[in-house]
């Protein structure tokens, strides 16, 4: 009777173990941000880690949000000055470094650009004339945004769009989450961002494709990544098309046009998600040549696999092992 | 003596519930389909899990020759004429995220599984 209970006790551990290694993934998908957004993380508190990070980044939204009238941006913007969360100075605050270290490249004032483009969800898309766009261009760079204490003032006709950093933020908010919760093997995606905390549970790295710009359903390369956000900008993302040309989403605050740089689409590897949103864009805006001189300044920060309109592939020295193509591709050296 | 058999019964079900979680922890995919593409193009689908013995395919390039050996769970690139032999370098295919490339003959070999070969894609919206 003994050894029966013995038994009957291993085989209870067995099958606590069996189900703990089935039950301890946890996937959620939802929407915020304008985006879908999915986690998937593997552990024992993956399913509270999971579900908390829903809830921060519903509320993250809350406060960025350029359209929710509630919203501390759009409060900023209609009132042109606010003590905002420590989250969105925070974040405001990034940027303007962000934009300093980009000389402009990355700018969060472009929102009245995008306005009169009409990317907003309730507006129509078209194409500006001259003289719009150079009366809403005085009123655009990160130079009219003041910061005092923990006031936040714009300039009277400029607002502004975290919407090329929130992202990236969020996905950094969220890698904090499942680290509190004890989590060493998750990825993150939000609408493309995609962030892998740590390795796949068997200890291998994250595989995260490049999407090809062309044809979003092919891939033109893999990067193996541990603990990196790897996001991706690119003009095929969202643009609408009129005479025969297309215009895509990501304006370029110099010329209060989509950026025409030479780049078809721009992914960065970071170990900072926010960095890593906020270059996308801003190198997308600056083009291969500059890109070089910002990679030569900072190749510990960041990687970068470029994709030009003629197709051809750059990829930072930094990524040599970790990317891999069928496709040829050139290496910029630091 | 009704015991023992209680205790033969339970050992029996510990021993198949353990060999299970092993070759579960083991073998966390069953897709063991693989694409075989040259120059873009889909040239075979091998399921490693069917075949039996081993099997050569070869394929021509603008480098020369190469030689795809797939066995039964297993595929790699045996030998190839191309001047870098990253291809043989390389190994056996192993995950969805590092397929077998040969870049002079443009050859890639990967597993197919339903949303491409990553865990993850950066730039697509969904
Ligand atoms: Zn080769």
């Amino acid at each position: 009777m003994k050894s029966l209970r013995i038994i009957c006790a291993f085989l209870l551990l067995i099958a606590v173990f069996c189900s703990c290694s089935l039950d301890s993934k946890y996937s959620s998908e939802f929407f915020a941000m304008d985006t879908v957004m999915s986690v998937t993380a593997c552990g024992k508190q993956s399913e509270t880690a999971v579900n908390a990070i829903a809830d921060e980044i519903n509320r993250l939204d809350r406060l960025f949000s350029v359209q929710n009238k509630n919203s501390e941006i759009f409060r900023l913007n209609s009132e042109k000055q606010l003590n905002p969360s420590d989250e969105t100075l925070e974040l405001i605050t990034r940027s303007i470094e962000i934009s300093s270290m980009t000389d402009g490249a990355f700018d969060i004032t472009t929102e009245p650009l995008s306005r009169i483009w009409g990317f907003y969800s309730g507006l129509e898309n078209r194409v500006p004339s001259e003289k719009e766009i150079k009366a809403v261009l005085p009123s655009v760079g990160a130079e009219h945004i003041k910061i005092d204490g923990s006031t936040v003032s714009l300039d009277k006709s400029t607002s502004l769009d975290l919407g090329a950093i929130a992202k990236g933020y969020s996905s950094g908010r969220a890698a904090k989450i499942l680290e509190e919760n004890g989590i060493s093997s998750a990825l993150i995606s939000l609408g493309g961002n995609v962030r892998a905390v740590g390795t796949k549970p068997d200890g291998s790295p994250w595989s995260v494709a490049v999407t090809d710009p062309d044809n979003s359903s092919e891939q033109i390369g893999v990067l193996s990544v541990k603990d990196r956000a790897v996001v991706t900008s690119g003009g095929y993302q969202r643009y609408f098309e009129t005479n025969g040309k297309r215009y895509h989403h990501i304006i370029d605050a110099e010329t209060g046009c989509p950026a025409q740089s030479g780049l078809k689409s721009v992914t960065i590897v970071s170990q900072d998600d926010t960095l890593a949103d906020a270059l996308s864009t801003a190198i997308f805006v600056m083009g291969l040549q500059k890109a070089e001189t910002l990679y030569n300044d900072n190749n510990d920060l960041f990687g970068a696999v470029l994709i030009t309109d003629s197709n051809e592939i750059y990829i930072t020295e930094n990524l040599k092992d970790s990317f891999s193509s069928y496709h040829s591709y050139e290496v910029i050296k630091a | 003596m009704k015991n023992r058999i209680w205790i033969i019964i339970f050992s029996v079900t510990v021993l198949v519930c353990t060999a299970v979680w092993i070759g579960l922890s083991f073998f966390p995919s069953p897709s063991k389909i693989v694409g075989i593409y040259q120059n873009g193009s889909l040239v075979e689908k091998v399921d490693l899990t069917a075949q039996t013995g081993e099997r050569s395919i070869e394929l021509n390039g603008d480098y020369g020759k190469n030689i795809i050996s797939v066995t039964h769970g297993r595929i790699e690139m045996k030998s190839a004429d191309c001047p870098d032999k990253l291809c043989v370098k390389h190994g056996e295919l192993k995950s969805a995220g590092s397929p077998i490339v040969c870049l002079p003959n443009r050859i890639v070999i990967k597993f197919e599984n339903q949303s491409g070969s990553a865990d993850a894609e950066a730039g697509a919206l969904l």
